[in-house]
């Protein structure tokens, strides 16, 4: 049996140990917030936070979570920051057939909680593991610069 | 029904090798070479020859230290911790920032960039040039192997199924002096498989060479170094003559044979480790860094 806190609440499952993180959370939790796009850690689009760290759900047996803190995109949806996103995203014109969205918002929200206020480099580097077939990404920077400003004072908030 | 699989998780390092040495393991430290390998369709756990065992939450391979001038990394290091680590030398960390993006970074480690031995893994050549020394672990004890001795050939290494990579050592790399770069070259910056790596090191002592090592990535199954073409370049005045840079370029000419994939040609791939090693020996000085 493994155990873990899944957006604060926590859960168990008997699934195997080997089967993705990515699948649990969809198919058992039904949380289909998270996305799976290419399956191989290589678009973003299964990103969640293990113990606040940014990571591809597809890539992370469960067996290796038992005891971890795991935040999926419906976990950070009631928070300040989420909202600061949602608004930025929005208004910048970032959002089109919004299958990335969920991870490109769990790596900005995971980059601004490290980098409050990061230069046009640093928010590339910071999304460089989400990809996004329709916006060319100029327009998710617009939004995540727009954030930074938003949301000042409040990415390193708890 | 779905088949039963095993898999062992335990708090310590001690439990997990006296497991280890009671039944062949698959091991899995960030998983994420070894996730994509054995991936199945959607829904279906990835089909990884079992029983399983998880060794990324051991304290035990999370350790950096110095130990006189070698330095010491525990083999279960994400590459975001050796990011964020003093005693990381900064040409390991501008190679690692080369690495994948950083949701990967949080879960890839350095240990397991070795044992998957991958002909493109990317810190390979860089090990490589430092001499990196493999520390590994079993019930009966440890020993230390060198990083070009443990890789045997593509996805193959010299780990008994007893043991346990614990360390990597790179001896007398907080030494000052030497001027070390790392280059990778692929289809993008991000999460990009490499068509071509290279690393090369170079100490200079009063105008000249005094040690030099250059390795090579993704232009054969394993790194290609050549400790014979670096000894021909000791004790040459620095900036190198045209004629020695000449020499060396031809000589990894002859033992160069990348193969064509998916990802870039032989021709391609020739050319440019020959172009990289070229511009590194054609360098009019070296800072140490």
């Amino acid at each position: 049996m493994i155990k873990f806190t899944l957006n604060g609440r926590l859960v168990e499952t008997d699934a195997p140990p080997t089967a993705r993180l990515l699948d649990l959370i969809r198919d058992e939790f039904t949380l289909i917030g998270t996305k799976e796009g290419c399956g191989e850690g290589e678009c973003g689009a299964c990103s969640v936070f293990v113990n606040n760290h940014l990571q591809n759900s597809c890539l992370i047996p469960i067996g290796s979570i038992d005891g971890t803190d795991v935040i999926t995109i419906e976990g950070i949806m009631e928070s300040e920051q989420f909202k600061i996103l949602d608004e930025s995203y929005s208004s910048a014109g970032g959002v089109q057939c919004g299958y990335c969205i969920p991870g490109m918002v769990m790596a900005s929200a995971a980059l601004l909680s490290k980098n409050p206020h990061p230069s046009e480099a640093e928010i590339r580097e910071g999304i460089s593991g989400n990809l996004c077939r329709c916006t060319g990404y100029n327009m998710i920077v617009d939004a995540i610069n727009l954030a930074a400003k938003k949301g000042d004072g409040l990415w390193q908030k708890k | 029904m779905a088949e039963k699989i095993t898999a062992y998780r335990f708090d310590r390092l001690d439990q997990t090798l006296s497991q280890l040495n009671k039944e062949n393991c698959s091991i899995i430290a960030g998983g994420t070479d070894v996730m994509v390998l054995h991936k199945s369709r959607r829904g279906v756990p990835p089909k990884i020859p079992n029983p399983v065992i998880f060794i990324d939450h051991l304290s035990e391979l999370k350790r950096v230290y110095q130990n006189q001038k070698d330095l010491h990394i525990g083999a279960c290091c994400t590459y975001s911790e050796l990011l964020e680590d003093p005693l990381i030398p900064l040409p390991l960390k501008n190679a690692i920032k080369t690495i994948a993006a950083p949701a990967i970074r949080n879960r890839g480690t350095l240990g397991g960039n070795i044992c998957n031995a991958s002909p493109a893994g990317d810190t390979l050549p860089l090990l490589y040039v430092y001499n990196a020394k493999l520390l590994l672990r079993s019930v009966n004890g440890d020993r230390v192997v060198a990083i070009s001795d443990f890789i045997q050939g593509v996805r193959r290494v010299g780990r008994q199924h007893n043991e346990i990579l614990v360390e990597i050592i790179l001896p007398s790399v907080l030494e000052e002096g030497s001027h070390v770069v790392f280059e990778k070259v692929g289809n993008r910056n991000a999460d990009a498989i490499a068509k071509v790596g290279f690393a090369g090191l170079i100490r200079v002592n009063d105008s000249r060479v005094e040690d030099v090592r250059f390795a090579f990535g993704a232009v054969g199954p394993t790194m290609v170094r050549s400790v014979d073409i670096e000894k021909k370049l000791l004790g040459k005045p620095i900036p190198l003559a045209d004629s020695d840079v000449a020499e060396v370029v031809a000589a990894f000419d002859k033992i160069i044979r990348p193969i064509d994939d998916q990802r870039s040609t032989a021709i391609y791939r020739k050319k440019v480790a020959l172009n990289l090693l070229r511009y590194f020996l054609s360098s009019k000085q070296y800072q140490p860094n």
